[in-house]
């Protein structure tokens, strides 16, 4: 009843795409609660309210960011933050290719060119506590967790391989804020990913290594159904900040 | 103890004030500068600043000309950064003869909130660090991208005490990344091993 309705705001979305940034919406302040956590670690963290892109930074959105920043073109980039990959699927320097849709999300993007885009931008990445607060609203209610269908939908995703052609940025359903697409089309970056701690901790945190691999692990994780955040958590845990990955992408924030 | 905090800050105060000639900031000292270009793999191209227990602000780019090992912390750390400044000085005492005074220590403190420069000095004070190290704070995004580029993750926890990975870097002279060891009480062997084969640095300069 409600997919009419929103179909010609996806096409407004895509148009707008190709042109401008996708623009944002506030999300309002709210408590994250991180799904693993070391012996000091705080159960609650408080997030500030903010606004978040509705949707994935594009090819075309990137494209004429590096038009605007030419060292940030694949064969100026410096090694030192990005990776030999960035932008592989990317037919030149500030040509996509045939291969390759406008409307898509940019992947194979490090974290410095995710974090210099949002700047360029007028904004920043969002935090990983901002991101999982956003991420954890269901279709209907703020809390996605008690909306069996949301649950039942994002573990879909979660335990499919990512598609080889992706589908355009900003055509997933809607969350309760307006927000598209955090779940179900690529992982994004966030600005403390590498807050995530595995291994080497300074003060016998390695317990969360236990957590995060074996099977006896969700016992100490605060919500075991929670599968899909045990793999983000373990999925940003395993980047440096120049990788870039296929289905690695971002959105930007703003402060209110 | 707080005594002699105390007493530290009035002694940096009067440093401040008072400059002491021999007393040389490592952060001021000249390197000297090598001609070519920076790599682009150099953490040397950081456009980010900082500041040193001293009070200078410099970009990382004045540690070029010497190899550096490179730790980060946080001064009120009670168990692992202690270890961390302890393994730095046993790599500083195990160099050989001819890499004494050829090569750097730098820490950069995660606490943006309270290490504050004099935070920094009294720290230096207290754990008896030689001329060779450089103590550093820096804005909050700055330490997450220098920790993000160092592969060392962090995390505040509720108390305030910082969450880290145990690792301590070796940069050439250029400031490339040649070297890492992971977790705490390696043996500084392989660390040295590691400097060692690194080009001879160019004689330093005098004091000016």
């Amino acid at each position: 009843m409600r997919i009419p309705a929103f179909i010609p705001a996806v096409a407004v979305a895509l148009v707008a795409a190709a042109a401008a940034a996708s623009p944002l919406v506030p999300v309002p302040a709210g408590i994250y609660r991180p799904l693993f956590r070391g012996g000091n670690d705080a159960k609650e963290i408080p997030v500030a309210a903010f606004r978040l892109a509705i949707a994935p930074v594009t090819n075309g959105e990137f494209l004429e960011f590096v038009r605007a920043n030419p060292h940030w073109q694949r064969s100026r980039v410096k090694r030192l933050f990005a990776d030999e990959n960035y932008l592989k699927h990317w037919a030149g320097d500030t040509e996509l290719g045939p291969g390759c849709d406008a409307a898509q999300p940019v992947t194979w993007v490090s974290w410095f060119a995710a974090k210099a885009y949002a700047a360029w931008a007028g904004g920043r990445l969002p935090t990983t506590a901002e991101w999982e607060l956003a991420a954890g609203a269901g279709f209907t209610q703020a809390d996605g967790a008690k909306e069996p269908e949301f649950v039942r939908a994002i573990a879909r995703w979660y335990g499919t391989p990512t598609p080889a052609v992706l589908p355009a940025a900003g055509s997933g359903r809607p969350n309760f804020h307006g927000l598209r697409d955090l779940h179900g089309l690529v992982w994004e970056w966030t600005a403390d990913f590498n807050s995530a701690i595995v291994t080497g901790d300074a003060r016998g945190d390695t317990g969360l290594e236990r957590q995060l691999f074996c099977g006896a692990g969700s016992a100490g994780a605060r919500d075991a159904s929670d599968y899909p955040a045990f793999m983000r958590f373990g999925f940003r845990s395993s980047l440096k900040a120049a990788y870039t990955v296929h289905n690695l992408g971002f959105r930007y924030a703003k402060d209110p | 103890m707080k005594p002699l905090v105390i007493s530290l800050l009035a002694f940096a105060g009067v440093l401040h004030a008072e400059p002491v000639p021999q007393e040389k900031p490592p952060c001021c000292r000249e390197e000297a500068k090598p001609d070519h270009l920076l790599s682009d793999k150099s953490l040397y191209q950081l456009e980010s600043t900082w500041t040193s227990d001293a009070g200078c602000e410099v970009k990382l780019g004045v540690l070029r000309g010497r190899p550096q090992v490179v730790g980060m912390f946080f001064t009120t750390c009670e168990y692992a950064c202690p270890i961390i400044v302890e393994n730095m000085k046993s790599i500083e005492r195990a160099l050989p003869g001819s890499l004494r005074g050829k090569v750097g220590f730098l820490l950069v403190s995660f606490d943006v909130g309270r290490d504050t420069v004099e935070a920094l000095h009294a720290y230096r004070a207290k754990k008896t660090l030689s001329d060779e190290w450089t103590l550093l704070r820096g804005r909050e995004d700055d330490v997450r991208e220098l920790a993000a580029l160092l592969g060392i993750n962090y995390r505040k926890d509720a108390r305030g005490q910082f969450s880290h990975s145990n690792v301590i870097t070796v940069l050439d002279a250029d400031g490339e990344v040649v070297f890492q060891q992971t977790g705490l009480n390696k043996d500084a062997t392989e660390t040295v091993a590691a400097l060692e084969k690194l080009p001879a640095a160019p004689p330093q300069p005098s004091a000016p």
